[in-house]
């Protein structure tokens, strides 16, 4: 056997196989997956190549060729390795003092997080600022947040976790998440199957989670949805957990751009007035809206994906869609869990969802279309 | 002259009869061609937050 395993799993004409060695996903052609399987039980690369020869009628000589390919292709390991920063900052020093400590009450949980300078707290506090509250007596977790060496430092209750540098700040904001959000349910890393970019929308049943490129409208249509009567469960970051395949709430704001602001203000008149802050990179500027949801320990399951358009002038388009598209979309913009047990429960999972397209213009008719895809399997 | 004019002649000769085979073999090919048509998809090295949410631009 290789030293690393492969999961198989036949989704429509195709196999997706995944490896451990890299943590890939790779879509092949099923006689493909096949070949893929037998380097997997170590038979030898001659016999495959014999087989592949007989089957195909090519020479031998280009099976193996093709066979060796394969191998290389898919078999290769991430090289990149994360550099162990515990190392190299040993003899950091952390701040004695903060600019900025505030407490968050999620649901039991209290949060302390201490931000070195307006910088920190920028990159996390305005997602949360719905959360604060004014004093605390005892915290039962305490985030520290402040940057040295042109990095920024994550500290959760003393521990170091990791340091990131300017370029890769989203993932120092999407380790803060995560680590929030093993504390708020109470589940280590390894016990999520995955964290996907899309909103999660729920009618206390089950839920639906929304995806699509950023700026399709995935944020705007779920301000839309629960303002009539469905529940946010999550915005942006969306964690599903391992033991029972659902949908976890996560308490971030639902960030809104400056020009759906129109769309938003008759059903939420406070918009008008909350801050706005201004994104450097994509040069937009966006508001925070609470989510309604005020049970942050909810999940569900979620047997539907979404994938979302709000294009202008359009007439309501709804359709199931191929679910080898859904996944080429679903994989690059997803955490996915590398660890073997969980690759295997995603791809059950993902192979019970049903993937749709929801292109739209009518607010109205898009959440009646929601409403009709809830409704259909209660 | 010669050489080249032969050689010319005999690929010629042999245009014929073999591009039925040579067709052939393309198409046996284009079965091993699409099975190595795949693709690799990579997920995330870590989790992250929208770079459209706050902060990314510092």
């Amino acid at each position: 056997m290789k030293d690393f395993a492969i999961i198989s799993k036949a989704i429509e004409d195709k196999t997706i196989v995944w490896f451990e060695t890299n943590n890939k996903y790779s879509i092949l052609e099923q006689r493909a997956a096949k070949i893929v399987e037998q380097l997997s039980n170590d038979k030898a690369v001659e016999v495959i190549a014999d087989e592949v020869a007989n089957d195909l009628n090519v020479p031998f000589e280009k099976a193996i060729d093709f066979v060796i390919k394969l191998n290389k292709d898919l078999y290769k390991p991430n090289l990149k390795k994360e550099v162990n920063l515990t190392d190299d900052y040993r003899d950091l020093v952390k701040p004695q003092e903060f600019d900025y400590v505030k407490h968050y009450q999620i649901n039991n949980l209290t949060l302390t997080s201490y931000f070195k300078t307006e910088k920190e707290l920028d990159l996390i506090h305005p997602k949360f600022e719905h959360l604060e509250v004014n004093t605390s007596n005892s915290s039962d977790v305490v985030f520290e947040v402040f940057s040295q060496h042109n990095y920024t430092f994550l500290f959760v209750d003393k521990k170091f976790i990791g340091a990131w540098g300017t370029k890769d700040i989203h993932y120092f904001q999407g380790k803060f998440l995560m680590e929030l959000i093993q504390k708020i349910h109470q589940k280590n890393e390894d016990e999520w199957l995955g964290v996907f970019h899309a909103s999660a929308l729920t009618n206390g049943k089950k839920s639906i989670l929304f995806l699509g490129d950023s700026g399709n409208g995935k944020s705007t249509s779920l301000a839309l949805l629960q303002a009539n009567g469905f529940t946010c469960l999550a915005d942006d970051f969306v964690p599903v957990d391992a033991r029972n395949k659902e949908v976890f709430a996560f308490p971030a704001a639902i960030s809104i751009k400056k020009n759906s602001l129109p769309i938003l203000a008759p059903f939420y008149p406070e918009l008008e007035s909350i801050k706005e802050y201004s994104l450097k990179v994509s040069n937009k500027i966006v508001r925070y809206l609470k989510p309604n949801n005020s049970d942050y320990s909810l999940h569900l399951p979620c047997n539907d994906l979404v994938f979302i358009k709000y294009e202008q002038g359009v007439e309501l388009d709804f359709n199931p869609i191929s679910k080898l598209e859904a996944f080429q979309q679903l994989i690059p913009d997803s955490w996915l869990s590398p660890k073997k047990e969980n690759a295997q429960l995603f791809l059950d999972w993902f192979a019970t969802t049903n993937c749709y397209e929801l292109t739209y213009s009518d607010n109205e008719k898009m959440i009646n279309q929601v409403r009709n895809l809830f409704d259909d399997e209660l | 002259m010669n050489n080249i004019k032969k050689t010319q002649d005999k690929t010629q000769d042999i245009t014929r009869k073999q591009a039925i085979k040579k067709i052939g073999n393309y198409g046996k090919y284009a079965a091993l061609t699409a099975l190595g048509t795949y693709m690799i998809l990579n997920p995330k090295k870590a989790q992250a937050q929208s770079p459209e949410a706050p902060g990314t631009g510092f």
